[in-house]
């Protein structure tokens, strides 16, 4: 052992756990000195993002704050969408100045939302309100963690009928009790890039009246067949068409392939052949994917990509349909009214069509809508629910309306967001047709959703991959069938 | 034949059956070592001679170590001297591992919803349910394909390039770029993996259309998911890996080589010689340790597979590893089937305990060699 | 290759020696592509990502990403879409400071906790140490989403709940509203008194240390706590050093403890900052690909950063001139 060697080692290690040591030192110093600098840069960030309303927003934080420690009452909320979180800080301070209460809005990506949830409600770590999804809030009723609202809404004699017919009830329990007070809705049209219609001989007007069969796809397979263009320039509709080799797909759906409920998907031509996912809804006790009606769409949907018209299942997932509707690779899309801000106004030269009529005569939308619900978890129910129905009233709901991202529950609200839209330039009846002609369908409300997306999602890509056919849905409707769907 | 009596100061493995190791465990050996000439290259290295006692003798001196049983060896302190020493991790490992695990066993044994925290017991029906769950033997088949995969290249290549940096050149600068991949975060790897591999917009796509291959959805085609994450890992790990590596080969006597070199052995021959089961108990930490790490993929699996438009398991099930089987079952669907989630925990516990003592059995067996 | 006359031996090697060149060359390669790739798209619009997805250059290279990453002047909403971004908050620069101050108290207190368990089980005999080390390595097999529920309980409430009996430590300073929740102590709190790697780690490095002159320190008088302070750590510096980088990356990039108990602003370490950027996305077109590789890029650079300043020290410590 060389000896000589161990003064230099002690040194070394000493110089390792000074430098250490000064760099904690250092990063603490930091963090005190730039604990003002922090709350500076948060404010110039709002600015950035919301202009004006921003700084606002900012300030009156800092005046609700003293009202809270006043009044003794904040209370916590979470929502996942930061297109609209500008808009709940404005019904948040409105709500504020009127009642004393304090609203703090945190928002989270969607994935880290319902996992900080999930998390949350086994340690208590929960917001009072949060922003509640038809998908999931079966499995919270079942878990007990909401309040019901039903003695709130008698004492207060809340009206519950000012709502979008059908919105209201999605939010009530079998056992009659309410989780939720609506606060929007969504539907589905077809999204056309427009740049893509040169050449195919196709106006936007010939596709406002669509219709569609499982046998030989009406007009709307005539139409994507004449948008769908190959490597070499032929079209869908010419001699010589490489469905191997496609440059622009004539169609592609927003949800993948791999989906059990495909929102902005096949449910829109599903429900207009008939379909209905459940025996009864909400609160069903048997899905019925096997059904003919579905079966026979799925595989028209497939001979839709054998034929090159919809892109395969590896295209859509790896790119994503965003990506290749945006790079101009699908000349339409089924997407939701929630995006009518993206198709408009970014790189996409989009206009909005009614989705294609199915055989059953008319068109179809799945409807679906948020809500608010309250935890068990929360200190301040009675608090929270004012705040909840403050979001359910036409004061916030017009609120966010004006700010053209969603389409609020109250009819009066919808018409400020249609106004809205307007004064873009953007026609959304599009959408609104289907509320209009009730041409609408609930969201499947069970227990179970992640399961049932995994096994019904399963299948439904492998018939698509050309891997798995009508036995294949036939089967997992029955692995479906028997989860405990409710309860 | 040309021997040199040399003293080896070994790292040893952990052993779970020694109480006192004999050889190698406690250190170092003196060994002597030769080199056949002859064509019986199997074994080219023949230690002999070993001293049978844990003493251990600096290379550097030479000196001879005297013949020191360990209970002589003045360090038998018992707990009363060990317990302070252990007291701060002692402390840890009870309230941040020990409990949570025996409550996830306890767990798994029950009926637990996770929103409400609580449970009801319900014997073995956990079990019951994930070994009659497809969905779980194939997370299990999927796991075993990317860990195989995953460790196969990453151990090669980590040890090519440990001995490139070990014979070749030791540039601290060299050294710094290998590390540099896995210095960041998991999810972003998983993010700039997906941003590459892209089928539209994808470099890698891009080039292979030079070849006039078309584009390959990595992540979202099921023959290709699984080699795609393996890959991502490697290019993560692998210069970690031969970092460790590359520290364990410091640790053996520059003079063996020069002995090799003298009998004009090739650079071949000195890895397979002197390197190899040298390296031997290093290699044993970095293969337990990687091979665990692999079993427990999971975030770049969130964050890459199925690509940028599908979900993490996609497609048809073929990158739904273990891990994001048991978060899956813990956390989605409302947490309901959160025993579920514990008992396929528990197995997977179980297995990776049972693989990493054989695996250290294996290795001290491979050690014998010195002995 | 070589055009020189020497001898066909000393070719050979030098024609070998250049080809093990090429191959280390290209793996260098192989490492910094990708992340050379990201600085790429970081310094590109992403508008331009679609148009020449190939050029290895940045196709009309701007520094606009780096500008709002970093919140560097005023950028209007109109500018961020007009680039087809991300209007995300990413507080970096507070993330920075935070994550710094949470990975080098972890780093100093883990090393030194791990490298006393090591001594005792690498030096010290004592009843059921084989048995103890295996129940410590066993707890690298512990999936994390299992240990998160109870230690954010306990890191609430400190209370230490062990079925028969409940050992109260609520008395403890420093703690915020909830306990140690949204506070530094509570995102260190499960990594500073061991893990099983650090331990398994120093354990096998210690193994390999002369007991000489350990021993000549016992002749000296020296008791146990002088010979770890005096002999074992001085002639480890190297194992340690690198065992405390180790630990500053891994406590750089730990995402889910510090998500589940660090949600607020003024304590977001980079994980979570850079995760809350990137799930910015409803409404979006497509992923913000090059905000999300600027993120990437200025949460990473710190670390470099560092690793470059003590470059020298802690990568050539894994020389481990110590052990021999």
């Amino acid at each position: 052992m060389n000896l000589k060697g161990e003064p230099t080692r002690m040194k070394n290690l000493n110089k390792l756990l000074a430098m250490l040591f000064a760099l904690a030192l250092v990063a603490a110093a930091c963090g005190d000195d730039s604990d003002d600098e922090a709350s500076d840069d948060a404010t110039e960030e709002s600015t950035d993002s919301g202009a004006d309303e921003g700084e606002e927003d900012a300030m009156e934080d800092e005046d609700g704050g003293d009202e809270a420690a006043a009044s003794g009452v904040s209370i916590d909320y979470w929502l996942w969408d930061n297109n609209q979180q500008p808009f709940y800080q404005e019904c948040a301070d409105n709500f504020a100045a009127e009642s004393g209460i304090t609203v703090n809005i945190t928002q989270f990506g969607w994935g880290d939302y319902w996992d900080g949830l999930t998390a949350g409600f086994a340690t208590g770590d929960v917001p009072d309100v949060f922003t509640n999804h038809l998908a999931k809030y079966p499995d919270f009723v079942f878990a007990d963690v909401l309040v019901p609202l039903n003695d709130f809404v008698e004492a207060d004699g809340t009206p519950t009928d000012i709502y979008w017919e059908g919105l209201a009830d999605l939010w009530v329990a079998p056992s009659g009790d309410r989780y939720g007070l609506p606060k929007d809705f969504d539907t589905i049209a077809l999204v056309v890039n427009q740049d893509l219609l040169e050449g195919s001989g196709l106006t936007v007007d010939d596709l406002q009246a669509l219709d569609w069969n499982p046998s030989d796809g009406g007009s709307f397979e005539e139409a994507i067949a004449a948008l769908s263009v190959d490597a070499n320039g032929v079209r869908g509709n010419e001699d010589g068409f490489d469905a191997e080799d496609v440059a622009v797909y004539g169609y592609v759906s927003n949800t993948v392939y791999a989906s059990a409920y495909s929102q902005t998907g096949w449910s829109t031509f599903t429900g207009g052949n008939g379909f209905e996912y459940l025996d009864a809804n909400p609160w069903g006790s048997e899905y019925k994917y096997d059904d003919d009606a579905f079966i026979e769409t799925m595989l028209w949907w497939r001979s839709l990509i054998e034929k090159g018209y919809m892109p395969p299942s590896d295209i859509l997932s790896g790119s994503g349909s965003d990506t290749i509707f945006t790079e101009g690779s699908a000349a339409t899309m089924t997407d939701g009214s929630w995006k009518i801000g993206t198709w408009t106004s970014g790189d996409v030269n989009g206009a909005f069509v009614p989705t294609p009529i199915g055989p059953s005569g008319s068109r179809s939308s799945m409807y679906n809508g948020l809500a608010d619900s309250i935890t068990t978890a929360s200190d301040n129910p009675q608090e929270s629910w004012q705040w909840v129905q403050y979001m359910a009233s036409p004061a916030c709901q017009e609120i966010i309306g004006g700010g053209a991202v969603v389409f609020p529950a109250i009819p009066s609200a919808t018409k400020v967001a249609q106004d809205a839209h307007a004064a873009n330039g953007v026609d959304v009846s599009a959408f609104t047709v289907h509320v209009d002609e009730g041409t609408t369908f609930l969201f499947p409300i069970t227990r179970e959703s992640a399961e049932i997306e995994r096994i019904m999602g399963n299948a439904i890509d492998a018939v698509m991959r050309g891997e798995g056919d009508a036995q294949t849905i036939i089967d997992a409707n029955d692995e479906v069938n028997s989860l405990p769907l409710s309860g | 034949m040309v021997c040199v009596n040399v003293d080896v100061p070994v790292v040893g493995v952990y052993s779970t059956t020694a109480a006192v190791a004999d050889t190698g465990e406690w250190g170092g050996s003196r060994v002597r070592v030769c080199w056949a000439l002859s064509r019986h290259t199997d074994r080219d290295v023949r230690m002999t001679d070993v001293t049978t006692d844990s003493g251990v003798v600096a290379a550097q001196t030479g000196r001879r170590s005297s013949a020191r049983k360990e209970s002589n060896a003045g360090v038998d302190g018992g707990w009363k001297v060990a317990i302070w020493f252990l007291l701060p991790s002692l402390f840890g490992f009870l309230v941040f591992f020990l409990i949570p695990a025996i409550r996830a066993i306890a767990i798994s044994f029950q009926d637990f919803n996770l929103l409400r925290n609580a449970g009801t017991w319900n014997g073995l029906d956990n079990y019951r349910f994930i070994f009659g769950d497809d969905v779980f033997w194939n997370a299990i088949r999927v796991t075993a394909y990317y860990v195989v995969i995953n460790i196969a290249l990453q151990t090669v290549l980590a040890l090519g390039i440990a001995v490139m940096m070990d014979r070749l050149t030791k540039s601290v600068f060299v050294r710094g770029i290998l590390l540099l991949p896995w210095m960041l975060p998991n999810v972003l790897v998983g993010l700039l993996w997906l941003f590459m591999l892209d089928p539209s917009i994808g470099i890698i796509n891009e080039w292979l259309g030079y070849f006039g291959i078309r584009p390959i959805a990595f992540l979202a085609n099921p023959d290709w998911v699984i080699p795609s994450l393996a890959i991502i890992n490697t290019w993560k790990f692998t210069g970690y890996t031969a970092l460790l590596l590359f520290a364990g080969m410091q640790t053996i006597p520059r003079n063996l080589y020069e002995a090799s070199a003298l009998d004009g052995a090739s650079e071949f021959t000195m890895f397979r010689t002197v390197t190899l089961p040298l390296l031997r108990p290093v290699l044993a930490l970095v293969l337990v340790i990687s091979i665990i790490g692999s079993f427990q993929v999971y975030d770049v699996v969130q964050a890459a597979a199925g690509g940028l438009g599908g979900n993490p398991g996609d497609p048809l099930n073929s990158s739904r590893v273990i891990y994001l089987y048991i978060y899956e079952k813990g956390f989605l669907g409302g947490g309901s089937r959160f025993g579920q989630a514990a008992a396929a925990a528990t197995v997977l516990m179980v297995g990776l305990l049972t693989i990493t003592i054989a695996q250290l059995r294996l290795l001290r067996a491979g050690e014998s060699d010195l002995a | 290759m070589t055009t020189t006359l020497e001898s066909p031996t000393t070719r050979r090697l030098n024609i070998g020696r250049t080809g093990v060149w090429l191959v280390l060359i290209a793996v260098l390669i192989a490492s910094l592509f990708p992340i050379y790739w990201s600085l790429r798209t970081s310094l590109t619009n992403n508008a331009s990502l679609f148009d020449q997805p190939a050029n290895v250059l940045p196709p009309e290279p701007t520094s606009f990403n780096f500008e709002r990453v970093l919140g560097i002047g005023e950028i209007t909403r109109e500018e961020i879409e007009a680039a087809g971004a991300n209007d995300a908050k990413f507080s970096i620069v507070r993330a920075v400071i935070n994550s710094m101050i949470v990975a080098t108290a972890i780093t100093i207190f883990q090393v030194f906790f791990c490298a006393m368990a090591a001594y005792a089980f690498a030096r010290l005999r004592f009843w059921g140490r084989e048995a103890l080390f295996t129940v410590y390595l066993s707890a690298l097999m512990i999936p994390p989403i299992f240990a998160l529920i109870p230690n954010f309980l306990f890191v609430r409430d400190l209370q230490l709940r062990l079925g028969f009996a409940t050992i109260d430590l609520s008395w403890l300073p420093f703690q915020g509203d909830l306990g140690y929740v949204n506070t530094y102590i509570g995102l260190m709190l499960p990594f500073i008194f061991m893990t099983p790697f650090a331990v398994f780690f120093l354990r096998q490095f210690f193994l390999g240390i002369s007991r000489e002159v350990e021993e000549a320190a016992v002749l000296d008088g020296a008791g146990h706590a002088r010979r770890f302070f005096q002999v074992i750590l001085p002639m480890s510096v190297a194992p340690i050093a690198t065992l405390a980088l180790i630990t500053y990356v891994t406590a750089w990039n730990e995402f889910l403890w510090p998500f589940t108990v660090g949600k607020d602003e003024s304590i977001r370490v980079v994980t979570v900052a850079l995760n809350d950027f990137k799930s910015q996305t409803p409404g979006l077109v497509r992923p913000d690909w090059s905000g999300l590789m600027t993120a990437t890029f200025v949460a990473g650079a710190p670390i470099i950063a560092l690793f470059a300043v003590l470059g020298r020290r802690v990568v050539d410590s894994i020389g481990f001139s110590g052990i021999k």
